[in-house]
């Protein structure tokens, strides 16, 4: 995990880990923000845990174990607010529908993470070998380098679908996750983007971000 | 089950599975009673369906086709994608249940660029008989189909050669932007993609 390699300080624990282990500080934060932070994990992470297992992803599992591990973190958040917030029966009540909703999140952030563990089984060979093999498309965890070109650059001035055929469902900035980033979204050094695409241009791509390369 | 049958399984419970939370968290937003029974009999479905595949899991380790990890592969993913249906059905339930719901929870939903919808394809509709591949809806109108209900029967991720039907109910997803224009075609206001 190249991410890791660059802050030593991190220790040696997987990022996921990391989060589950860290104490939950009280942070003010609004319900609603919250509440859409689970809802855009739990669209997400059903669709990472499938597709790390289609295409024998290992690095995509351990994203499905960092969402994870921060939907628990929400979940417990939210309620912990929400006991605050309530201040009659009737704000019970309706706080209760917000508080479904989030468990519900976080139990598909479950099955997702019990999905990516099915890879740990030793199989002999993935379950899909065929997809895999056959199709050109792929999906990929790539780290934006500080040497990179693309640092503070927009996905549209890099052209990115054009010339790789990449498209960038989500990137990871520190702990904050932006979802289906639009054009205008400008790429950091540390950045973490998960992108699909064609094999070549995701190589391609990965260059680029890592510096090796001046443009794309 | 063979290696392509397995591949279809995988790739069917994953188009299942996230039609599902899209489902959920739509009837919610559009605060739509339907939708939310739609997810409540796609759920039966998906029970249903993750036995058959338990089943044969089963009896395929038991013939010597499958080892014991890859058929217990399949019995774990078919556990968590029911788990995952079952989440979903109670994001649906709060639609169901006549609780009235927090301001905060509309709003929060509705702070995303993605839509979906559900339209049906009115008999006055141009997108009727034509198939998807030849309509271009995705660079056409920002929409792209993700699955339509004709009767009883569901087509999931429909390919180019799908034909929309009248009456079909078509469920979308795209931008914002497109969702005026997509609503126009499905229901005959509109002549032209």
């Amino acid at each position: 995990m190249k991410e890791m390699e660059k802050s030593p300080s991190r220790g040696k624990l997987p990022k996921w880990k990391e989060e589950e282990l860290e104490e939950v500080e009280y942070e003010p934060r609004s319900i609603k923000d919250i509440l859409i932070e689970m809802k855009n994990i739990s669209e997400l992470i059903v669709d990472l845990a499938y597709s790390s297992l289609l295409f024998d992803n290992k690095e995509l599992a351990e994203e499905v174990k960092y969402l994870e591990a921060r939907m628990d973190t929400l979940n417990y958040e939210i309620r912990l607010i929400a006991m605050m917030a309530a201040r009659n029966k009737r704000d019970a009540e309706r706080l209760t529908a917000i508080l479904q909703i989030a468990e519900a999140a976080e139990t598909i952030s479950d099955a997702a993470g019990d999905i990516v563990d099915i890879i740990s089984l030793k199989l002999d060979h993935p379950i899909l070998p065929r997809l895999i093999r056959e199709s050109d498309e792929a999906i990929k965890k790539l780290v934006v380098s500080d040497k990179s070109k693309a640092c503070n650059k927009s996905i549209a001035e890099l052209r990115v679908a054009s010339e790789t055929g990449v498209r960038i469902i989500t990137i990871r900035r520190g702990k904050k996750w932006i979802y289906a980033p639009k054009k205008d979204e400008k790429l950091r050094a540390g950045d973490i983007v998960i992108g699909v695409g064609p094999k070549e241009g995701l190589d391609k791509f990965n260059a680029f971000l890592e510096g090796k390369t001046e443009g794309l | 089950m063979s290696e392509e049958e397995a591949e279809k399984m995988l790739l069917d419970l994953k188009e299942k599975a996230e039609l599902m939370v899209d489902l959920a968290y739509s009837s919610l937003i559009y605060n739509n009673k339907e939708l939310a029974e739609e997810v409540y009999e796609l759920e039966e479905h998906i029970d249903k369906l993750n036995d058959e595949l338990q089943k044969l899991a089963i009896e395929d380790a038991k013939k010597g086709e499958l080892n014991l990890n890859e058929a217990l592969a399949i019995i774990k993913l078919a556990t968590s994608t029911e788990m995952i249906a079952d989440a979903a059905r109670d994001i649906a339930d709060v639609q169901l249940r006549e609780i009235e719901l927090h301001p905060i929870l509309k709003e929060s939903l509705l702070e995303t660029d993605e839509i979906f919808l559900r339209v049906t394809i009115s008999p006055n509709s141009i997108l009727k008989n034509k198939k998807l591949g030849e309509l271009h809806l995705a660079s056409e109108t920002g929409m792209w189909v993700i699955a339509i209900k004709r009767g009883d029967k569901w087509i999931y991720d429909p390919g180019k050669d799908v034909c929309l039907k009248e009456n079909d109910v078509v469920f979308v997803k795209g931008n914002k932007e497109g969702k005026e224009h997509f609503l126009a075609l499905a229901e005959g206001r509109e002549k032209e993609l």
